[in-house]
């Protein structure tokens, strides 16, 4: 709030604020006002009235003990550790290490879960129906050609006998059916042999 | 804001009950204690302390109206002063640095007390403006025996009305005519301008020579 400075001077002396050489200057002025005069005392009466029915100043109850508590919370405060400095000046591998080692850990946490509630879960089937073996029908692509399924529980084995079949020509190029892998010289230098040194 | 030389008793002041330690006696043996405490001196703070509670506890007392949490609200108020004393400058009174203190403890306080309060089963009997502000929990510590009845009648009446007036022009009222504190003092405790001082002051009075008028007419 902005007031006018004679306002504020005024305001100054009703409260006895103005002092020394002030005080006598402003109250040259204010000769003859009788009714500022009046208003100062009146507000020195109120101030009287106040002061005399509202102590400034009231011990608390038990000041000893009062004192005693003060004291005893301010030995537990300096008591208490102070964070460490550090000493890198704002820089410290923990402030970084510990939430990457949070987040490391959330991520093997949810890792492990998910492995677990992926896994196929173990059904018993001991009492569920049996596979009825049952004897595979063969087919031939070639008009003469029969074929013979032999199945050998004992050895575990399954056989197809081809009959009619005509006889494979020793002519046949199996490279062109077969991928053999062919070494390129630029494969590798390993395993050939090197050259001896010149002196030339 | 006064220097440490000042001469602090040009402004009326009340009369200090019996038993009753006067903490504006002398600025510069705050000083000289303020400057020992700074240095860790607990035994120098312990008498800063015996010098001015009884008008820190005062003062809040008058504020919130009760007894119990005057007493908890006061010793707040000299453990945060301890913490920021290696902060505090001569440039102020200690005195007027403590009440500075105690203004934004019984702001926190009231804040606090406000939030409690929503939702519980009578919200009203929290409204401080409604509070008789004379039933204090126990009776006034600085009592003397001799204490005329007429004297603790209009001290009962005093109160209760400041308990009706707002907490800034209460707060004003009694750090002006009962602490007082100068008007540039009590803008840096409230931490106002001057004018919004002298105007809250000029209501405040007005508000309670009205709700006082018979007693204060009868003087």
């Amino acid at each position: 709030m902005n007031i006018n400075p004679d306002e504020a001077r005024l305001a100054l002396w009703l409260e006895d604020e103005l002092h020394g050489e002030e005080l006598a200057t402003f109250e040259a002025a204010l000769a003859g006002r009788a009714e500022l005069f009046a208003a100062r005392e009146e507000v020195r009466r109120w101030r009287g009235m106040m002061a005399a029915a509202l102590p400034p100043s009231v011990e608390p109850p038990y000041p000893d003990f009062f004192n005693s508590r003060i004291a005893k919370a301010i030995r537990e405060l300096d008591a208490a550790p102070l964070p460490e400095p550090n000493a890198a000046g704002g820089f410290s591998w923990r402030a970084w290490f510990m939430p990457v080692a949070a987040c490391a850990g959330m991520a093997i946490t949810f890792w492990l879960g998910g492995l677990k509630s992926g896994r196929v879960p173990e059904i018993d089937v001991t009492g569920a129906p049996r596979a009825i073996p049952v004897e595979p029908i063969l087919y031939t692509p070639e008009n003469g050609v029969s074929a013979e399924w032999i199945a050998s529980s004992k050895a575990a084995a399954s056989v197809i006998v081809l009959s009619g079949v005509e006889a494979i020509p020793d002519a046949t190029d199996f490279s062109e059916t077969v991928y053999l892998k062919q070494q390129r010289a630029i494969d590798s230098t390993a395993g050939l042999n090197p050259e001896p040194f010149s002196n030339e | 804001m006064n220097n440490p030389g000042d001469d602090a008793s040009n402004f009326p002041r009340g009369p200090a009950g019996p038993g009753v330690t006067d903490a504006a006696g002398d600025p510069d043996d705050d000083f000289r204690l303020v400057a020992r405490a700074q240095q860790g001196d607990l035994s120098a703070y312990d008498e800063l302390v015996t010098r001015h509670r009884g008008r820190i506890f005062a003062m809040i007392r008058n504020m919130i109206h009760q007894e119990a949490d005057a007493w908890d609200l006061s010793q707040e108020v000299f453990i945060k002063a301890w913490q920021a004393l290696p902060r505090f400058e001569a440039k102020a009174r200690f005195s007027t640095w403590l009440y500075r203190i105690a203004h934004n403890a019984v702001y926190d306080w009231t804040r606090k007390r406000k939030i409690e309060s929503v939702g519980e089963l009578n919200d009203e009997i929290f409204e401080r403006e409604r509070i008789d502000a004379a039933s204090f929990t126990t009776p006034f510590g600085g009592d003397a025996p001799d204490d005329s009845m007429v004297q603790g009648e209009l001290r009962a009446k005093i109160a209760a009305a400041l308990g009706k007036i707002s907490p800034e022009h209460r707060e004003v009222v009694l750090l002006k005519d009962v602490q007082g504190l100068s008007y540039k003092e009590i803008a840096e405790v409230m931490s106002c301008e001057l004018g919004t001082v002298m105007s809250r002051l000029y209501y405040a009075r007005q508000k309670l020579q009205t709700l006082l008028k018979d007693e204060y007419q009868s003087r």
